[in-house]
């Protein structure tokens, strides 16, 4: 697999299947891991993390995974920013030095970061609300890259990390939420509060300090000491059926209460991206958030949730380039957006109101 | 200085190109405002002291003593780089800071013991990242005898990788 490849398929988790996918865009969970012979990554020398990485890689070959490799270091700042749209890599890891990279398994299920802030960064995502089953596939990847590989890791203190707010359990547990009912309504930064009040974490799509993007928000654990992985699951489990409860009701009340006005706008939004001849990222992703809550509520049929779903990821700046095969500039960028959007979305259309 | 108007001290000195020719003026501040210059009443007080003592304070905490200074003999990182650069070292730097991250991680993790998951015992780890350290330590003292016999010591092991 190629990094051209991807741009012909999509992450698994972009499908919309699974439990509660109306709301619930996917369910991620993260394992950080260092090797115990080697100083985190910060403080390790180029050959030492050119090491590391030939250590991992091939305990991940060992593993059977099928994955790919891709050499962050060696790869273009457009191909970075491409894998950090799709959620394959962080920010962080595209900004770093030295010998990097990323395994990625077919469906994009899976991603193994390679020194990034730990030396390991393993992550497992699914469509919709399924985290007990994203735990067990991880857990099981973490046993056999186990096999091949020493973890730093103390007795008293669990799993050793660059940063002590993910010492312990290593792990980020959190589920990506559309909340597009919670944001029309202004409920969105009580529930925030409350949240946060209960030691969870609210970031927009590209993680931490990236502004909601679409009405999506992702919901994590920050605690990783003290508390079993199943617990800290069993959090999230618990508290957010409480906020897609929220979002039912907020959309509920969207349908009732201003059913009208809330069917003009999902048709104009749908209107302007299937006929508009230059958009930019951000009007995009607005209209985006209307039309994917219209094909949840019925306002709008013929359109696919997968569709809408690719849709947010591959309207974004690097993935339209590598899809034109070269650089573009901003104005540039909104026409081949804009005509990606008329041919993606061409079969659908609004929904008659009786 | 004296100033090139009157006879009290020169404060201001102004280089400028007039006609492609260089041209220098010492001034004291009272023919410089009347050489229509504009000068800061008086230089702003920006409590800087205070700034600085306060960042340090934020990042640091009130610890200036032993635990700021103490390094890891194996990362070489300092308590008070962490403390600055949040991130540690090498696994040995949970021991050798104990005694000021266990606070830090009751007030963030509510806990300081971990529960959960875990890893397999690796016996040999811990004394090959001491080796590893120990074998950058003697490449930059250029001791290149030490270094290669640290090297072979941690051969097996990283050939099997």
């Amino acid at each position: 697999m190629t990094l051209d490849d991807l741009t012909r398929t999509s992450g698994e988790w972009l499908r919309g299947t699974g439990p509660e996918s109306d709301i619930v865009m996917c369910s991620r969970i993260r394992l950080a891991r260092n090797l115990a012979d080697f100083p985190f990554t910060n403080r390790a020398s180029r050959n030492e993390k050119a090491s590391i990485e030939a250590q991992v890689r091939a305990a991940v070959d060992a593993a059977g995974l099928d994955a790919s490799y891709f050499d962050v270091n060696a790869m273009s700042n457009l191909d970075r920013q491409f894998l950090v749209e799709r959620q394959v890599i962080s920010r962080e890891l595209a900004a770093g030095e030295g010998p990097r990279g990323v395994s990625v398994a077919p469906k994009e299920n899976v991603s193994i970061m390679v020194n990034e802030e730990d030396h390991l960064r393993i992550q497992y995502m699914l469509s919709g609300f399924r985290l007990p089953e994203v735990w067990d596939e991880i857990n099981a990847l973490d046993d056999q890259l186990e096999d091949d590989i020493a973890y730093a890791y103390s007795p008293s203190l669990g799993y050793l990390t660059a940063c002590p707010t993910n010492v312990g359990t290593g792990i980020r547990v959190g589920v990506m939420l559309h909340l597009p009912g919670l944001v029309a309504n202004k409920q969105i930064d009580k529930v925030f509060r409350a949240l946060q009040k209960i030691n969870l974490a609210v970031r927009g799509l590209y993680g931490e300090g990236s502004q909601a993007f679409g009405d999506f928000y992702q919901i994590s654990n920050q605690q990783t000491l003290g508390k079993s992985e199943e617990e800290i699951i069993k959090i999230l489990t618990d508290v957010v059926p409480q906020v897609l409860q929220y979002e039912r009701s907020a959309r509920q009340e969207l349908v009732t209460g201003r059913r009208q006005h809330l069917h003009d706008q999902v048709s104009r939004a749908y209107g302007v991206l299937k006929t508009a001849q230059t958009i930019s990222s951000e009007e995009t992703m607005l209209l985006l958030s209307s039309v994917r809550m219209g094909v949840n509520l019925g306002l709008i049929d013929d359109l696919s949730i997968a569709t809408v779903n690719e849709l947010f990821i591959q309207t974004q700046p690097a993935f339209l380039q590598k899809l034109r095969g070269n650089e573009l500039g901003v104005e540039e960028r909104n026409v081949a957006r804009a005509s990606l959007l008329r041919s993606r979305l061409a079969g659908g259309r609004a929904v008659e109101d009786e | 200085m004296i100033c090139q108007s009157c006879q009290n001290e020169a404060v201001v000195h102004l280089t400028e190109l007039v006609d492609g020719r260089r041209r220098e003026r010492h001034l004291c501040v009272d023919c410089a405002r009347e050489a229509g210059l504009t000068l800061p009443d008086a230089p702003p007080d920006l409590g800087l002291d205070a700034v600085l003592h306060g960042l340090i304070k934020k990042n640091v905490g009130e610890l200036v003593g032993e635990l700021a200074e103490t390094r890891c003999p194996d990362c070489r990182l300092r308590y008070m780089d962490f403390r600055t650069g949040g991130r540690l070292g090498c696994p040995h730097d949970y021991r050798v800071f104990r005694e000021g991250l266990l606070p830090m991680l009751q007030r963030f993790h509510g806990a300081t013991r971990h529960v959960g998951k875990r890893a397999r015992l690796r016996p040999g780890a811990s004394l090959r990242l001491r080796l590893r350290s120990q074998l950058r330590q003697a490449v930059a003292r250029e001791d290149y005898e030490e270094a290669a016999r640290l090297r072979d010591q941690l051969r097996p092991k990283d050939q099997h990788a």
